[in-house]
């Protein structure tokens, strides 16, 4: 056993975290330190680049035609709902038409009546807090913001989801606390048991039609 | 065709909840990883498996993709190959081997697979190809096959401190010839 390297030229752990020759305690405090030391962490980045190529040679296999559905079964069967509406809202969406047929008017809030869908939009993580309220006798959906807003520069854009629809745009969420929107008839009918959302959205809102920030809050509209 | 700025799109979208998104990643970068986790399980129906845990993880992880400096098709393969080691090394400890016969190369796999698969140079072997080849192979073996230290001085019928030392210096060996 021979080498012509001598034994103390240095070596950090990086090379044999990223081959995985370290013991797991080895491993952790690798971790801790690289935590703490930027060059030790692009040492690794490195590493891993090269060590990547050594996969060049495997050549693509098609995975079964049945992995896709199962991944998205085991990843959105549990929450069907929550992340539907997440991909709905990220996904395209040709809701700009009729996302000009609605517009703001600042009204005082009616009582709510008992045909009323209501939807309690919570944001925890920012703080936000918003009710609406649609009333199908008169096409109009009331926004009440309770608690939290946009950050600065920045604007909430209402969604609704109806089924398996691209999300419909429906305005920004006013400046005022509360504010009403007229909806459109044909837009109406997709209330009950639609989904409202929030997004997160540039001045003027979304410019593509489609939520293009953060998803802030989502909700089910319910009967009262 | 698929690039690289498609795929980091792709996991950027993802990180904001969008299924269609992850279904476009799935399919311009599933042949490759399941190549990988195939290679690494040598066993059809683990690699299946390992490949769904592995597209849960990046469902899950994409947040921080941004973060980790790594190129996205190098953190798509890094976490295949890792986390299809962990399996081998799970197995080993088992009793039970299920070594089948490798898989064939499935000529079905896209041409945007096959794409992003060739895009990368492979500068690393030039750089194996300057060592001893028991050398080299201990390298591949780690990587490729998740052998260990102990793995690697049972096959290489040496003592584990001399294994460690060997290999060590050959990653010096490898740093410096990687590095100019």
């Amino acid at each position: 056993m021979t080498d012509d390297v001598t034994d103390d030229a240095p070596l950090s752990a990086a090379a044999e975290y990223a081959l995985g020759l370290l013991t797991p305690s080895e491993a952790r405090a690798f971790e801790e330190q690289m935590n703490r030391d930027i060059n030790l962490r692009a040492e690794l980045v490195l590493w891993q680049e090269h060590l990547v190529t050594l996969t060049d040679d495997i050549a693509p296999v098609a995975p079964p035609e049945h992995t896709f559905q199962e991944i998205a079964d085991r990843l959105f069967g549990v929450q069907q709902k929550r992340w539907s509406l997440t991909s709905l809202l990220a996904g395209a969406a040709s809701a700009i038409a009729l996302a000009a047929a609605v517009a703001f008017v600042i009204l005082p809030a009616p009582n709510p009546s008992h045909n009323d869908l209501i939807a309690g939009l919570v944001g925890d993580e920012i703080g936000l807090q918003v009710d609406a309220v649609f009333d199908p006798d008169t096409n109009t959906l009331t926004v009440d913001r309770l608690a939290g807003g946009p950050a600065e520069g920045r604007v909430f854009e209402i969604w609704l989801i109806a089924g398996d629809d691209a999300p419909v745009s429906l305005g920004l969420l006013p400046d005022a606390p509360s504010g009403q929107v007229k909806i459109a008839t044909e837009l109406a009918a997709l209330f009950a048991g639609g989904v409202l959302a929030l997004s997160d959205e540039p001045p003027g809102g979304s410019p593509t039609g489609a939520p293009t920030g953060d998803v802030v809050a989502v909700a089910p509209l319910n009967s009262v | 065709m698929t690039t690289l700025e498609d795929i980091e799109h792709y996991i950027n979208r993802i990180a904001l909840g969008d299924r269609d998104a992850f279904a476009s990643l799935y399919n311009s970068t599933s042949a490759k990883l399941f190549g990988v986790t195939l290679r690494v399980l040598n066993n059809r129906a683990e690699a299946d498996d390992a490949l769904q845990e592995v597209y849960i993880k990046v469902w899950r992880a994409a947040g921080r993709y941004q973060s980790n400096g790594l190129s996205p098709m190098t953190w798509l393969i890094t976490i295949a190959r890792n986390h299809a080691i962990d399996r081998l090394r799970t197995r080993k400890k088992g009793q039970t081997g299920l070594d089948e016969v490798a898989e064939l190369a499935d000529p079905a796999a896209g041409p945007e697979a096959q794409a992003i698969a060739s895009s990368q140079r492979a500068q690393i072997n030039d750089c194996l190809d300057e060592l001893p080849a028991d050398r080299a192979k201990a390298v591949r073996r780690a990587y490729l096959d998740g052998d260990t230290y102990q793995d690697l001085a049972d096959l290489m019928q040496v003592p584990l401190n001399t294994i460690r030392t060997w290999l060590r210096r050959s990653l010096i060996k490898l740093k410096d010839c990687l590095s100019q």
